[in-house]
């Protein structure tokens, strides 16, 4: 953790931005002192390059090797991003990804400050993609070497005898080109910005993802990397054309959401509506995961007669009851009748649904949820009571929450018009995604709650927590998931049961709730006691000590933690196959193998998820190095 | 002035109550299940032992048939790259619920691990497996299954390759000294150990995950041979063959019997004739030369049992519970038993001529009772 480090720490006092110590070096300057220091430095530097070779060059065989079935990953590539889901509906996949794409837009533009890219690092990077690209190229064996009598020396696994090295790099001319042009371009630009007055010039990170991004929907509509899709129920495969329109259509539409939301966002930054949309994008980013699942994606047949029979009312009933209730409850002159009336609802609630367990009770699942919520409004209550603008603002909270909550269930509880074969209507990158994001958002607030239980001073939640987090860490992720999805049905009462998905949902949220506390807590012990003492001799209430002091800076500290919380939880969505769940990994391991067409192909798509996965894990990855930099994380 | 409050307070916690106790007492069973998720809200769990009923009337009440099938089996069930499910068990998936609900789309497909797949049918989570599930004694005693009529002869063979002196006629007992590969936690390891024992060879015996790096370690010269039923080795040699290599299975007759069918919950005998039935009128349809195309031409113009069979005289579908045309819609929408296995069996290399799968007028094993 560099962050400990007390040389990194000194080193970054007092400069922005990364470290600059090696900028005035030349290149060879910069090689003698980090790589070729002295001679044992300089065997392990041309060691582990002549390892890192090899391994690329294995790679490059195996990738472009001609025995490589790559039509299985292609064939099946929306089998690998959402499995069943029917082409008929396929639009409503459209929608949820650019609701999120034009969301992204807008978060970015209304909310991010990215700064600038110097134009001298980007022809670096340009000049050393064309390096790697020309490595690769030279790297890559030609599929047969001949001697120089035209023999046979060796073949690389699966080739067409044909090539010798001379024939092999004439061969990947293309390439070569490629390389030629990067590195041309990259060395043009240094040049060009080697002059002093250029040396500063900057173009914004926005504008670089932007337009790279733009080029590569360009290039679907220009580039012929084969046309592959599924026209009514049959999969077409034409080689040497661009994209099916059926791909590059949608992905120009998601470009162009993500570029013209960012700008719409932007024309709001620093207006009177910033703080509106800012709140708006927050909550509907907390509500898209469900509301893009459930609704978008499952397009939910609502029996109307039901709505408006059994659901509207109930929600009303609550709303408006429960409002009169909050209304009544945020009096100034109520005292501790509020309080009672708090714990009694809360006791009415719990016993709600252990009533339940007993099949002693029935009652609407939705009734039970608003009978928890309204008990924990009313345990609130107290902290709004005054003017009538703060009361106002709990009774419309408690509303909005309220047909939130009574529309998502009644979403859920609607069974679903997507017309599909299979227990799961998603499968492959799709459920992957929505299992980690849901985990992730779930378990946060449950996590910092506990981590707040276990250094807590009162012994019986600091007991309770710490029993919890123990117990869920004491067991390994996949037996908590077989415990949620075969153990748990069997203990649910009659009549009430629990799909695979939502069982896995909840333990996998449980369990990893029970990490995340362990991270806030190494976080919240780093505040240090004057702190607290502070926040004491000011007066604020322990809520308020909590909410304003401890957390902000205890979360700050454990950042790096989390965001590997939230990395290892993307990856272990992938123990999802053992309880029959079509995960993103499953699909490529066991699904495309088991396809006569290509029986036993599985490296392939093995390989594309590897890499599907590492690109969402680096984005994470260097998203947080960017928040740790902007929260001054390590600089303190 | 405080006890006004309180008894506002607690006027208005009576009114919440009242008002959510009545819209749950209504239909607290049918829309009790918020957690669940989508699919599987509107499904009505059935246990048998809870209903008392059959669950072919369950199947009708609900309007689709959940059934158990593997996902990852070459041929027999596999989940296509648009996401339907093909294959020879999916087929007779179909053909149940075609029987059943005059609909061979009404499938769920439940994909099962071999682990899962009893526990699926005894918690109903399935109505029936189609899963490659071999007929035994012990699961059809005290497992608690019942088996219907084999849909597929199978067998357990081994596979290596002609230039290490095997051929179609080599032996168990030429085997001597050579690494076998299979998949671990199967079977085939036990019957391949026994059989070598039975021979009275030596050989050394390794196991893998799962066939894919079985065949993997055999194409990279790890293993001599390599053992599993013999429908998926015809397979493996059909696909990954590499060129100027000649890959050989025996014995002909295989070291196990592995025969494939639908399997249910014991004790139903409704639902067991529909699924039994619906699995011979394909055979029967085979037999008479009836298939999907000619069978409206069947069913005006065929003998007196093809008549009966296709709902001409429809008396002996509704005495089992099920609508004249069951089988009729059946051979219409799935085919008989010859287009079901051409359809997913032919393209991997496996042929009905001279296989147990043959019908039993051409020498072969598929026979089913009359329709009379």
């Amino acid at each position: 953790m560099p962050e400990l480090n007390p040389i990194v720490v000194e080193a970054g006092i007092g400069e922005t931005g990364p470290p600059q110590q090696g900028v005035n070096l030349s290149v060879r300057q910069w090689l003698r002192t980090n790589l070729f220091s002295n001679w044992f430095n300089a065997i392990l530097t041309l060691l582990g390059v002549f390892a890192a070779l090899l391994m690329l060059r294995g790679v490059l065989n195996f990738t472009f090797s001609e025995n490589r079935e790559w039509d299985a990953v292609r064939t099946n590539l929306r089998a690998l991003m959402t499995l069943s889901y029917p082409e008929s509906q396929y639009v409503r996949v459209w929608v949820a990804v650019g609701f999120v794409m034009a969301l992204a837009g807008m978060s970015a533009g209304i909310w991010a400050n990215w700064g600038g890219v110097s134009v001298k690092r980007m022809s670096t990077w340009l000049m050393g993609s064309g390096g790697l690209f020309a490595l690769c190229v030279l790297l890559r064996e030609p599929s047969v070497i001949l001697d120089s009598e035209g023999k046979v020396l060796r073949t690389v696994e699966g080739s067409l005898q044909r090539e010798s090295v001379w024939a092999a790099m004439t061969d990947r001319l293309g390439w070569w080109i490629a390389a030629v042009v990067l590195i041309t371009l990259g060395a043009a630009i240094w040049a060009w910005c080697s002059e002093p007055d250029r040396r500063n010039n900057s173009v914004a990170v926005t504008t670089v993802v932007f337009s790279g991004l733009g080029l590569l929907v360009l290039s679907l509509w220009l580039v012929p990397y084969g046309h592959y899709a599924f026209a009514d129920g049959t999969y077409i495969a034409v080689p040497g054309r661009t994209v099916a329109f059926s791909t590059k259509m949608p992905w120009t539409v998601m470009w162009l959401l993500l570029f013209g939301l960012y700008f719409v966002g932007r024309s709001f930054r620093d207006t009177r509506w910033q703080g509106i949309v800012r709140g708006s994008s927050n909550f509907l980013w907390l509500i898209s995961p469900m509301a893009l699942f459930w609704v978008v994606l499952r397009d939910p047949a609502l029996d109307y007669a039901h709505v408006l029979s059994t659901d509207l009312p109930m929600g009303l009933a609550f709303g408006v009851l429960g409002g009169v209730l909050l209304w009544a409850l945020t009096r100034s002159d109520l005292g501790e009748a509020g309080r009672l009336t708090a714990v009694g609802l809360l006791g009415f609630a719990v016993f709600n649904w252990v009533a339940a367990f007993f099949g002693l009770y029935p009652m609407l699942q939705k009734a039970r949820i608003s009978f928890l919520l309204v008990a924990l409004a009313a345990l609130l209550a107290p902290n709004f009571i005054g003017e009538v603008a703060k009361r106002r603002q709990l009774i419309l909270g408690w509303l909005s929450a309220m047909a939130l909550v009574h529309y998502m269930a009644t979403m859920m509880n609607t069974p679903s018009t997507v017309d599909i074969q299979s227990s799961e209507f998603l499968g492959g990158l799709g459920l992957t995604l929505f299992v980690a994001v849901i985990v992730v958002l779930l378990s946060f607030p449950l996590g910092v709650l506990l981590a707040l239980g276990r250094t807590s001073k009162f012994p019986i939640f600091r007991m309770l927590s710490t029993s919890y987090i123990e117990i869920i860490r004491g067991v390994p992720l996949i037996s908590v998931l077989i415990f949620f999805s075969v153990m748990v049905p069997l203990f649910l009462p009659d009549g009430m049961e629990l799909a695979e998905l939502a069982a896995v949902l909840t333990g996998y949220t449980l369990f990893s709730a029970a990490y995340l506390a362990e991270n806030v807590r190494g976080g919240l012990q780093s505040v240090t006691k004057g702190q607290y003492e502070a926040a004491d001799a000011l007066g604020l209430t322990a809520a308020q000590r909590t909410g304003f002091i401890v957390l902000p800076q205890g979360l700050r500290v454990s950042i790096p933690q989390l965001v590997g919380q939230v990395i290892s939880t993307f990856k272990e969505t992938s123990l999802l196959a053992i309880i029959g769940l079509f995960d993103f990994l499953r699909v490529a391991n066991s699904v495309i193998p088991a396809q006569s067409e290509f029986m036993g192909v599985k490296r392939e798509g093995i390989l594309l998820v590897a890499m599907i996965y590492f690109f969402f894990n680096f984005t994470i990855s260097k998203y947080s190095q960017r928040l740790e930099r902007r929260v001054g994380l390590g600089e303190r | 002035m405080r006890k006004k409050t309180m008894w506002r307070l607690l006027a208005t916690l009576f009114a919440i109550t009242l008002a959510a106790s009545a819209c749950g007492g209504s239909d607290s069973s049918s829309d009790d299940s918020t957690a669940s998720d989508a699919g599987t809200a509107e499904e009505t769990e059935v246990t048998l032992a809870a209903s008392g009923g059959s669950l072919l009337e369950t199947i009708i009440d609900r309007g689709t048939l959940n059934c158990g099938v593997s996902g990852s089996a070459v041929a027999f069930s596999e989940l296509q790259a648009d996401g339907s499910m093909a294959g020879f068990d999916a087929d007779y998936c179909r053909v149940v619920a075609a029987a059943i609900l005059g609909d061979a789309n009404k499938v769920n497909f439940v994909s099962l691990t071999a682990a899962e797949r009893f526990t699926a049918v005894q918690t109903g989570d399935v109505d029936l497996l189609m899963r490659n599930t071999t007929w035994t004694q012990s699961r059809d005693s005290s497992v608690g299954m019942d088996f219907g009529p084999t849909t597929y002869y199978d067998g357990q063979q081994l596979m290596g390759r002609a230039s290490d002196g095997f051929s179609g006629s080599s032996q168990v007992s030429d085997v001597g000294g050579s690494v076998i590969c299979t998949s671990a936690g199967t079977t085939t390891e036990k019957n391949i150990a026994d059989a070598a024992s039975e021979a009275g060879v030596s050989i050394e015996l390794q196991t893998f995950e799962d066939f894919d790096t079985v065949t993997n370690n055999f194409i990279s010269g790890a293993c001599d041979i390599i053992t599993t039923d013999g429908s998926g080795l015809v397979g493996r040699k059909a696909k990954q063959q590499p060129d100027g290599e000649n890959w050989v299975i025996f014995p002909a007759t295989p070291i196990s019997k592995e025969p494939l069918g639908p399997t249910y919950g014991q004790n139903d005998s409704a639902f067991a004739d529909a699924v039994n039935w619906a699995v011979y009128a394909t055979i029967i349809a085979d037999e008479k030369g009836v298939n999907s195309s000619n069978v409206d031409d069947m069913l005006a113009n065929g003998d007196t049992e093809t008549i009966r069979l296709l709902g001409g005289e429809g008396e002996l579908q509704t005495e089992m519970g099920l609508s004249s045309d069951a089988f009729y819609q059946v051979i219409k929408q799935v085919g008989n038993y010859d287009e079901i296995y051409s359809r997913s069996l032919n393209p991997v290399g496996l042929s009905r001529e001279g296989s147990a799968n043959a019908a039993w007028t051409d020498g072969g094993l598929v026979y089913a009772p009359p329709a009379r």
